[in-house]
């Protein structure tokens, strides 16, 4: 085993519940996204492509489905023991002590033996839920070039969904003189990207006062880098351009799917210098019946397509029965709508089923809930004939 | 699911009447189905099978086949245990062109059978469609206790295997005769046609290439033909789809048959898959513009034009007001605005620039070669 410069930690065990349906049956990163990937397929991707092949991935809630995605990490090239490969970290009990995770701080000093196997010189942070492609290599030469402690990326937001985000204040020098969690007001405009970078040792310390202090929330962004702000240490930040976005609630996941139909879309998953990896089911090509009829969408593999989709993503493995209208919406994996039905912005969960005649998204008379969004459960099955107002979220019953 | 059978593919067949697309490449690895090669199809129903262990002869122009296999990972091959082995086949020169299974590919390649504890051997040919699984076969292998045992098909004279070799049975499926398609007029009732696939005890085989090492190419089927009598040889049938591909026009046309919704249930979406080299295109890109019906579309294309009765590959890209009617478009093609095809065969990386007009018929498909710049 060589001993690598760098580990990343991926935050993966978060419950994620703002994004309702979708993450009842799993965890955040393993949602599907854009049709053929999975959240955390741009975490991975991004470490394989700044060749960060040690990857530790904090798992908690609903880990099922998101280790058996992630299996061996063979799927992103990150299956290599020699230089490190991808371990899952669960919680777990020690000779006299355990707990479930509490806090990103805390899940990461938990893990303390497993950075210290490794001892890298620098620990990358990462978080499961934001879709963005990204060269960890840059801000690590970053941070080296600022002989800095910690290095927080970040991008800029406008300013009325500052309140959304950790924001910076930073000096000429890019150093950080104030950091806020979700301040309601703020004259800068500079988000964290929850991406960070320390020095192992500078971390290792920060973990442990952390751990001590009994009022600590046990989080990076509300504790760790404010108690580290203010004992002096050397914070910079680095200023990401590209592409980033946080699919933390049903709007911005919605949205951020949605952007990827627009040509020239900044992701760009087509740039084949930097592809993004997924671990996909094995399915033939898709294909369109006869009676089809399609604009302005993306399909994946294994689809069959009878009805009329337009502005619309379905992922693998989906079914459109005859007479069906898709319209501005996400079919997650082999989601079925059956002859028929009506589907108007709604996002149907993975392997749920909308049988016939049914009208899901409708307009009704008061002004919807989350922008008019209706969500799906997974695994739901919508009866013959149903009409779901739009903006609903319609769950399984149990 | 563990079987106590090893695998061999002939991968190594070529074919001029394949026209340009088999010049370069065995036909085992012609494109196929969207995202598929044709060998794809043999060797997924192996592994399918519980066979780990599979050895592919393969040609002297090996470059295609390697790059799409590389070390057998998505077949699962890449394994402590067993796993997939390159056989380079012989030079065959004239005589070795119509053998299905040269006993000297398999000489030169002996010590893969020797090595091996396996009490049997599956033998397929790799240029065919099919999706079978070979366990029940094996069991009647075994019940048998059998030298060898030929997989069969009922196929009448308007059938895909009018071609292939036919077999006669006694009531106990043990085979009498097996006769060459030509010494026979034409059959209209249903008769047992051998599909290019069998079961043979792994000593014997050894003993067979053993005897007949001195004699040049030879093809194991005439050699079980001639020792009919002294082995214990029986069919056991399947009722699998099977498509030899041997010219153009099967090509072209079992391509067409995928567009069947019951063929492809049959094919592929049951419960054993076909599996096959994963490259992580992103989803197809549909364009406001974009007119599709009764079509088969892999992943990574961005269609706006008119797509239909047709079979795209991965990562094609097909311009604003082109018209793709009943053709089939390779691998990385661009097909430039407003250019037409009708009945095409595109192989891979061709450009078709703006405002050209391709045709062929539904009984010569145009088959345009690789990388050409039209």
């Amino acid at each position: 085993m060589k001993q690598p410069e760098c580990v990343a930690l991926l935050l993966a065990g978060g419950q994620g519940s703002r994004l309702g349906g979708l993450t009842r049956n799993r965890a955040k990163p393993a949602v599907s996204f854009c049709g053929k990937y999975r959240i955390i397929d741009f975490s991975l991707s991004n470490c394989t492509y700044s060749n960060i092949n040690t990857v530790g991935i904090l798992i908690q809630y609903k880990p099922f489905l998101l280790n058996s995605y992630i299996g061996l990490g063979s799927a992103w090239d990150l299956d290599n023991p020699f230089s490190g490969g991808v371990h899952i970290l669960p919680p777990f009990l020690g000779n006299s002590e355990g707990s479930w995770y509490n806090g990103t701080a805390n899940a990461v000093f938990q893990n303390y033996e497993f950075i210290n196997f490794y001892n890298p010189k620098y620990v990358i942070i990462l978080s499961g839920d934001h879709v963005y492609k990204m060269d960890y290599n840059l801000m690590l030469k970053f941070h080296k070039q600022k002989n800095s402690e910690i290095t927080i990326a970040t991008i800029q937001v406008p300013q009325e969904e500052a309140s959304r985000f950790g924001i910076l204040t930073v000096d000429k020098d890019e150093r950080v003189t104030d950091f806020k969690e979700k301040p309601l007001q703020s004259d800068s405009n500079l988000a964290s990207m929850g991406v960070y970078i320390f020095n192992w040792a500078t971390l290792k310390q920060a973990l442990i006062e952390d751990d001590e202090n009994f009022h600590s929330e046990n989080d990076f962004g509300k504790n760790i880098i404010p108690q580290q702000l203010g004992d002096g240490a050397r914070v910079y930040a680095y200023n990401f351009q590209g592409y980033w976005r946080d699919v933390g609630t049903i709007e911005s996941y919605y949205h951020a799917n949605m952007e990827s139909l627009r040509e020239g879309h900044f992701l760009n998953v087509f740039d084949p210098k930097f592809r993004i990896f997924s671990n996909e089911d094995i399915f033939p090509p898709h294909f369109m019946g006869s009676a089809a009829k399609i604009e302005n969408s993306l399909v994946c593999n294994g689809c069959i397509v009878h009805g009329n989709v337009s502005n619309s993503i379905l992922a693998s493995g989906v079914y459109v029965g005859k007479g069906v209208q898709i319209k501005d919406s996400i079919l997650l994996p082999y989601a079925k709508v059956h002859d028929g039905s009506i589907i108007n912005k709604t996002i149907i969960g993975e392997k749920a089923e909308i049988l016939g005649q049914c009208i899901v998204g409708a307009e009704g008379q008061s002004t919807p809930e989350q922008e008019g969004i209706t969500v799906i459960e997974d695994y739901h099955i919508i009866p013959m004939g149903s009409r779901i107002e739009a903006g609903e979220n319609v769950y399984r019953t149990r | 699911m563990m079987s106590n059978a090893i695998g061999i593919i002939f991968a190594n067949s070529g074919s001029d009447s394949l026209q340009g697309l088999a010049l370069n490449r065995p036909i085992a690895a012609v494109p196929f189905g969207g995202r598929y090669r044709i060998l794809d199809f043999a060797l997924s129903s192996m592994v399918n099978s519980g066979i780990s262990t599979i050895g592919l002869v393969t040609p002297h122009q090996y470059r295609p086949l390697l790059d799409h296999l590389g070390a057998g990972k998505d077949w699962f091959l890449e394994r402590k245990n067993g796993g997939m082995f390159i056989l380079p086949g012989v030079m065959h020169g004239l005589e070795g062109d119509n053998h299905t299974f040269c006993i000297k590919d398999l000489q030169r390649n002996l010590e893969y059978l020797q090595k091996d504890f396996s009490e049997n051997v599956v033998i397929s040919n790799g240029n065919q469609i099919f999706n079978m699984n070979f366990t029940e076969s094996l069991e009647f292998h075994k019940e048998k206790q059998a030298d060898a045992t030929l997989i069969y098909k009922e196929c009448d004279h308007m059938g895909d295997l009018i071609h292939e070799r036919q077999l006669e049975m006694d009531d106990n499926q043990k085979v009498s005769h097996i006769m060459a398609q030509s010494s026979l007029e034409s059959v209209e009732t249903p008769h047992p046609h051998f599909v290019n696939m069998l079961i043979i005890r792994r000593e014997l085989l050894l003993n067979i290439i053993d005897k007949y090492r001195s004699i040049g190419c030879l093809d194991l089927m005439d050699i079980l033909t001639t020792n009919l009598q002294v082995l214990k040889i029986y069919g056991a049938p399947t009722d699998s789809i099977f498509w030899p591909i041997r010219t153009v026009k099967d090509y072209f046309h079992r391509s067409m048959d995928l567009l069947d919704c019951e063929v492809r249930e049959k094919l592929w979406l049951g419960e054993d898959r076909i599996h096959t080299k994963i490259v992580d295109n992103p989803p197809t890109r549909y364009t406001s513009q974009a007119k599709v019906s009764n079509s088969l579309i892999a992943s990574g294309c961005t269609i706006a034009g008119e797509v239909s009765n047709s079979i795209i590959f991965r990562g094609v890209v097909v311009e604003e007001g082109c018209r793709i009617r009943n053709s089939i478009i390779m691998p990385k093609c661009h097909i430039y605005a407003h250019a037409q095809t009708t009945y095409a065969i595109l192989d891979k990386f061709v450009k078709v620039n703006g405002e050209n007009v391709l045709k062929g018929s539904s009984n010569s498909p145009l088959v345009v070669f690789k990388s050409t710049v039209i």
